[in-house]
């Protein structure tokens, strides 16, 4: 299937052509004699349509200085079109986190703390109230989530207008808006970490090529693969091990 | 699968990693299963997805989760979550439509049209970032569950 990663259907909202891909892996069962590969023929509707997708919604330049008011602005102007594409889709997929779209403002709260340099041993004192669902540090990426959720299905809202690439939401995220620049401090406070093991989190925050240094999955050393090292560090990042 | 063409260079020079990675440690069979299955028109099928959904209620998965999360037919799409661990995959389609990662929709149309014989009261869900050579214990659990919900064909949707 040649479509993007986390689209093995294609497109969404297209019945037709998501039947057509599944009726052509089903078929390999009627055809095939042995273990089989074959390309699917078609590429995916061109969802992304002509020219460059730019988000409707105005959002204000953001400072640094005032990056709490500045995400904060952002939710409140996001907040309709989040709340129509909600009730438009039935479903939302914020609450990775283990918090609700009310309890936002604690969401906000936690990675605004982080990225003001609380650590990443204990959850912010600032973000209590929510039923968090993962310990820290990994729960940092999943309040990361649920805020880049907020933000993509608030400017996906419209579903007359055509839906932005993955690279298009990256760069529109890191380049133009205030949840931008706090993921990216919040990166900086794993690069200056003491403890290298947390610096495999920034690629689970940070896509590759938006982070201005070293690579997105920083911190493996020499000599050893990626793969190994990632199963060292696991009991470290879920919280199982100090 | 996306192209390698289409990936940012780091992320392709990951995936190709992964992929040497499984090819080293593949398993050593006595022989190559092979069965010709039923027809799809009386098959009936249940999906496995990669995207690591869940219940809202389920326990989340956690990054290295091995294990794995039943996803009744019937559910309320707006009851599922995605404890994901990667940022490097397009959520935009998903977030507007599950049947982009998880299309019950598609297989319960595909069912009334009467192309496959019946869909799986229960799907399975895991979390597809981790190494698929640790995945040998769940793989055999969800084909035993499998077997007595009598489904006969599993279709694999990666995410």
């Amino acid at each position: 299937m040649p479509f993007p990663l986390g689209r093995p259907l294609g497109v969404a909202d297209d019945p037709a052509f998501q039947r057509d891909v599944l009726r052509s892996a089903l078929k390999l069962l009627e055809s095939a004699t042995e273990p089989t590969i074959v390309d699917y023929p078609n590429e995916a509707p061109d969802a992304n349509g002509e020219g460059v997708w730019a988000c409707a919604i105005e959002l204000p330049t953001p400072e640094m200085s005032e990056l709490e008011s500045a995400v904060r602005s952002e939710i409140d102007l996001l907040m309709p079109r989040y709340q129509e594409a909600r009730r438009s889709r039935g479903r939302s997929t914020f609450g990775m986190s283990g918090a609700t779209i009310d309890q936002v403002d604690k969401v906000v709260s936690f990675a605004i703390a982080v990225a003001e340099g609380s650590g990443f041993e204990d959850v912010p004192s600032a973000a209590s109230g929510p039923n968090w669902r993962h310990a820290m540090p990994i729960l940092v990426r999943f309040v990361v989530e649920d805020l880049r959720a907020l933000y993509q299905e608030a400017v996906t809202s419209d579903a007359s207008s055509r839906p932005p690439s993955q690279r298009e939401m990256h760069t529109w995220i890191f380049q133009e808006t205030a949840l931008g620049q706090l993921l990216k401090q919040i990166a900086q406070q794993i690069t200056d970490h003491d403890d290298p093991r947390l610096r495999l989190m920034r690629g689970f925050i940070i896509p590759e090529g938006f982070w201005d240094g070293d690579r997105a999955f920083g911190g493996v050393p020499a000599g050893m693969s990626p793969d190994d090292y990632v199963r060292s560090i696991r009991p470290y990042l879920i919280g199982e091990q100090s | 699968m996306v192209r390698l063409s289409e990936l940012h260079p780091e992320e392709a020079e990951h995936m190709l990693g992964r992929a040497a990675l499984l090819k080293r440690s593949s398993f050593d069979f006595d022989a190559t299963p092979w069965i010709m299955p039923k027809p799809l028109r009386e098959s009936t099928i249940a999906l496995i997805s990669t995207a690591a959904l869940h219940r809202r209620d389920d326990p989340a998965f956690r990054f290295g989760d091995t294990g794995y999360r039943l996803i009744p037919n019937d559910i309320d799409p707006a009851e599922l979550v995605q404890s994901h661990i990667s940022v490097n995959f397009d959520r935009t389609h998903y977030q507007r439509d599950l049947n982009v990662v998880l299309p019950i929709d598609r297989m319960r149309e595909l069912a009334e049209a009467g192309e496959i014989g019946g869909v799986s009261p229960i799907h399975f869900s895991i979390l597809g970032a981790t190494e698929s050579f640790l995945f040998e214990r769940t793989g055999e659990e969800i084909a035993r569950r499998l077997h007595d919900l009598g489904v006969d064909t599993a279709m694999l949707v990666p995410v």
